[in-house]
């Protein structure tokens, strides 16, 4: 009697559930299982970092944009400082394996900013604002030095919006 | 805003003396902006004042916070030592400066502590501090509560 060929999907679904009795029956296979993901504090530490290359990304547009007046750029760039400052902190305090995680992320867009000086701001202080609650949000996952850090980074960006307000007003460009 | 309740019964030491220190510069502060009031006038008397009301908001809940711990809220001084005399209106900020810093540090403490709901408070008073540290200074720095040996220690 001929016996039924089992088609290729259930091939691979069968290797599917026979893998862990493989890795359970043999510490030499180990090393072929899916790497156990990252403890949390690592994953938000990584998820700031990517943060912060979006701000100085979204900064780096808004002044590469040359619009508003000298003090409105100075403003910008004042600003963009303390997120290369707040990226470099945060970058020095993760070590990742190889280049492989910076191979597999995708690359950092800046934020759309309007063609209006307006738009321009309310977009940036939106950011900071969220991403100073985001940061507050993640303390409880993180080791205290770490929480230290990122409170004080958080109360860094909430000032970077009414600072913006302020200098944005003073350059008298935009009506609020 | 009311203050947040501790995890009963899991506040340790650390974590009242941490909330001791921010009380006492909480009421520093307090002191602080009743000197410097007095040599400002219009709007900038009254961010004074309404800073004033916050630090004395907070100062509350902190008590709360100790007393729901089971430990007794040190009082305040009846008076303190100001770091410089204070004569004028641009004294008057600078001192403004320095009293909402030393109050972002103070909580920063706070920030380290197991008790979550000890950090989130710790957290958001941070900021509040450097908020009004900004508002006077006129500008904003990259790490409020740290200083740079802080951060080389890290």
């Amino acid at each position: 009697m001929q016996r039924a060929m089992p088609s290729r999907r259930a091939v691979l679904a069968a290797s599917a559930v026979a893998l862990p009795l493989l890795v359970t029956g043999c510490k030499g296979v180990q090393v072929l299982g899916t790497p156990p993901p990252p403890p949390v504090d690592v994953t938000v530490l990584r998820a700031a970092i990517r943060a912060e290359e979006v701000m100085v990304a979204s900064y780096t547009a808004a002044l590469t944009a040359g619009s508003g007046s000298p003090t409105v750029q100075a403003a910008l760039a004042d600003v963009l400082a303390q997120h290369r400052q707040h990226l470099s902190q945060l970058k020095a305090r993760l070590v990742e394996p190889g280049a492989d995680a910076a191979v597999r992320q995708p690359p950092v867009r800046a934020l759309v900013l309007p063609a209006s000086l307006a738009g321009t701001l309310h977009v940036l202080e939106s950011a900071e604002l969220s991403a100073s609650d985001r940061l507050v949000a993640d303390l409880p996952a993180l080791p205290p030095a770490l929480a230290q850090l990122f409170a004080s980074i958080a109360a860094s960006e909430a000032t970077h919006a009414p600072f913006l307000t302020a200098s944005f007003a003073r350059a008298g460009r935009v009506a609020r | 805003m009311t203050a947040p309740a501790p995890s009963p019964g899991a506040t340790s030491a650390a974590a009242v003396a941490a909330m001791q220190a921010a009380l006492a510069a909480e009421q520093a502060a307090s002191y602080g902006y009743g000197v410097l009031g007095a040599h400002l006038s219009g709007a900038s008397q009254q961010a004074a004042s309404t800073d004033w009301v916050a630090h004395e908001v907070a100062a509350d809940q902190l008590e709360t916070l100790l007393r729901a711990a089971g430990a007794q809220p040190h009082p305040a001084a009846v008076g303190y030592q100001l770091p410089f005399a204070v004569q004028s209106a641009a004294q008057a900020t600078a001192l403004a400066v320095l009293l909402e810093d030393r109050v972002a540090q103070a909580y920063l403490a706070m920030v380290a502590l197991s008790d979550t709901t000890l950090r989130e408070f710790g957290g958001r008073q941070v900021r509040a501090a450097a908020l009004r540290a900004a508002a006077w200074r006129g500008t904003t720095v990259a790490f409020p509560g740290l200083s740079a040996g802080d951060l080389r220690s890290r």
